[in-house]
């Protein structure tokens, strides 16, 4: 994991920005339901984020947008969040592909 | 004469006599399609907003009704709301009626089209199939722009529903308890409309195309699970002679069910083992509420497939252990991958074959990957220690083949003894007999094995030259050609000399016009489909071994497929005329009837 710690501390600025590098671990990969809860998760914070896999760079607040990526599993995913709540937001979404979208026991 | 048959793929059983009810979400075709001044595109969008969050709302309010059993169901429905909740739709036509100053209606349709396009490029095939969610879901908020204010009519009566395809909200929205049957224009033999059916005991029919030309809302229709075929509009005498069918399938429908856990055993007391074949592991619980005695063939390929990476060796053990330890202490046979012919993994595509029925398939697919096999092998080997585990080999043509999946079947063992993982070291490990090849050496091939279980469906296909699908030779599809009768019997005699048991897969077990010869055979056990266990295993249990052993003789001494078939036909309808309308058979329709 990558974090660009150098700003991510710097609290109220709206032009901060913070960088997380995430694998998708979950046997399925980023479909439907995974994809709606990463969606559902992004809309809980007022930062905007957004996913680049290879060189595409899609809106995490978008269900629609992160089915586009048709992110296997194994794929790599720089997550990018710019905002009060972004560092949070970021953690949040780790946690969630950590936890492989409760897609296994 | 009814006015029109319409023909489908029968996806749950039963008949059903009713009203068509269409479910009228094919609003695109009437779409209104306007252009707005310019000084009203602020209430076009207000209107498309409008639009969203009713959809929203409605959907939620669906969302409260799915019974806590459909879980899955509402996952769907949640991943549905999100669609709608998605700022990229609602952005995307809110542009439209800027820039090109047309009503949402339109501004909506266009912007689903251009992600049709975006998805229609994307290679990976579930994610694609996406699109008719993002289709289903815009068609909810156009049903609102458009007013329909109860888009479902409440349903009167006995209703048949119509539909293009069936989605999980449809099925909730809909009062599906008031329903004798679905059918719909899309969707295959593994769809979610037939699970649901199957789960509420109605008929269904999927992929019926013409049901959009041939029926009008409110035509009366008998739907034909039995037969996969709709009748429009029928005569008197049609309907009288399906309401005496109904009755009596259902009938027989629950005589059969009562006596599902009873043994396999004929009636002067020779028993014989049935299995289940599935490939899902939820599917257990099918094959035991259907009588399944155990799993005879467990398709592995499922894991496998629609799939960019390989699946590892933990989630094969956890998969595999959880088989073994439900269906213990009955048994399960594991097949070891069977991929190449019609099944490829997208980790490798399809390969340059010009006939990949006789290509790198199967075993010879797995002897080549070494280190696929061994991760598979090593994932059978430890679950094993799990419940009553058995190994086979698939496509098996050589001794050559089989002495070096033995091999690296052996290999895995000592790595794990290495390693001090457990496993079972008294694993039967078989082999399945499917070419004509492996149907001379039998005698061979038992000595080196614990089990064969035949698999007729290639069998039948590599022996007599032809590819069922092919409708130019399908004809020649003979599960009771001479040649495959005297092959199916020779295995069998084999196996027995050797003192191993034999086992048959394939649709010829599920056929009750085929299981009395297999019965003078003298077979170990049959393995077939769930939900076809029940009407078999009635039908076994008032055979005689005699009379069986009696029509193999007379079987083997007729010449041709055509005389075969009708002493069959004859010998067994004569017996079960009222149960034996309930069976599809792979005989000649016209020779069982005639």
């Amino acid at each position: 994991m990558t974090q660009n710690s150098a700003l991510c501390e710097s609290s109220n600025e709206p032009s901060s920005v913070v960088v997380k590098t995430v694998i998708v671990v979950n046997q399925l990969g980023l479909h439907a339901r995974p994809a709606a809860q990463l969606a559902q998760v992004s809309q809980n914070f007022k930062a905007e984020i957004t996913i680049i896999c290879d060189s595409q760079e899609v809106d995490a607040k978008s269900i629609l947008d992160i089915l586009t990526l048709a992110a296997a599993q194994g794929s790599s995913l720089e997550l990018k969040a710019e905002g009060v709540d972004g560092a949070e937001a970021l953690d949040c979404i780790e946690e969630l592909f950590k936890s492989k979208f409760g897609e296994e026991k | 004469m009814a006015r029109e048959v319409v023909s489908g793929i029968s996806v749950s059983t039963g008949i059903a006599i009713g009203k068509a009810y269409f479910l009228n979400r094919s609003i695109s075709s009437n779409l209104p399609r306007q252009t707005v001044p310019v000084h009203m595109n602020a209430g076009e969008k207000e209107r498309l907003q409008y639009g969203f969050e009713e959809a929203v709302s409605e959907l939620s309010a669906i969302r409260e009704k799915v019974p806590a059993e459909l879980k899955e169901h509402k996952l769907i429905i949640d991943s549905h709301l999100m669609m709608l909740k998605d700022p990229k739709l609602l952005k995307a036509s809110t542009k439209y009626i800027d820039d090109l100053c047309i009503n949402a209606e339109w501004a909506l349709d266009k912007a689903v089209n251009d992600l049709e396009k975006t998805f229609g490029a994307l290679e990976d095939k579930y994610i694609r199939e996406r699109m008719q969610d993002v289709c289903q879901v815009a068609q909810r908020v156009q049903a609102k722009l458009i007013g329909g204010e109860e888009h479902l009519r409440p349903i009167e009566g006995r209703a048949v529903l119509m539909a293009h395809d069936l989605s999980p909200a449809d099925t909730i929205e809909l009062e599906v308890n008031k329903l004798m049957a679905f059918v719909t224009t899309l969707g295959g033999k593994t769809s979610h409309t037939g699970i649901l059916a199957r789960t509420l005991n109605i008929p269904a029919l999927v992929g019926a195309e013409k049901i959009e030309s041939s029926v009008v809302d409110g035509d009366l229709v008998i739907v034909d699970g039995l037969a996969g075929k709709i009748l429009v509009d029928p005569d008197e005498e049609e309907l009288e002679h399906y309401y005496t069918l109904q009755t009596q399938f259902e009938d027989y429908q629950s005589t059969i069910i009562k006596s599902c856990q009873l043994p396999a055993e004929t009636e002067d007391g020779y028993r014989v083992q049935v299995l289940a074949n599935i490939e899902l592991v939820e599917e257990i619980s099918a094959v035991i509420d259907n009588g399944g005695e155990g799993v005879g063939l467990f398709r592995t390929e499922y894991a496998y497939l629609n799939r960019q990476e390989l699946p590892g060796e933990e989630e094969l053990v956890e998969k595999y252990s959880e088989l073994a330890e439900i269906m213990s202490p009955r048994k399960v046979v594991l097949r070891t991958l069977d991929l190449g012919a019609d099944k490829f993994m997208s980790y490798f595509g399809s390969l340059d074959e010009a006939n990949p029925a006789m290509g790198l398939r199967a075993i010879r697919f797995c002897l080549k990957h070494e280190d696929i096999f061994n991760t598979q092998l090593r994932a059978i080997l430890r679950a094993s220690v799990h419940g009553n585990i058995s190994i086979m080999f698939p496509m098996i043509c050589g001794l050559k083949e089989v002495h070096q999946a033995k091999a690296a079947l052996a290999k895995a063992q000592v790595e794990l003894t290495a390693e001090g993982i457990p496993f079972d070291e008294d694993m039967q490990v078989g082999v399945m007999i499917e070419l004509p090849a492996a149907v001379m050496i039998a005698e061979l091939l038992a000595q080196e094995v614990d089990f064969f279980s035949i698999g007729t469906n290639d069998l039948i296909q590599y022996s007599l030259g032809i590819d069922r699908t092919n409708p130019h030779v399908s004809y020649l599809y003979q599960p009771l050609h001479p040649a495959i009768v005297r092959s199916i019997k020779y295995v069998v005699d084999a196996g027995h000399r050797a003192g191993i048991g034999v086992s048959l897969c394939g649709e010829v077990a599920s056929d009750p016009y085929c299981v009395p010869i297999l019965m003078g055979m003298q077979i170990d056990s049959l393995s077939l489909t769930p939900q076809a266990i029940p009407g078999i295993k009635r039908i076994l249990r008032q055979l005689g071994m005699q009379e069986c052993k009696q029509l193999l003789k007379e079987v083997l001494q007729c010449r041709t497929v055509a005389k075969i078939n009708r002493l069959v036909t004859d010998n067994i309808y004569k017996k079960y005329p009222e149960e034996l309308i309930f069976f599809a058979s792979l005989l000649d329709n016209e020779e069982i009837t005639g």
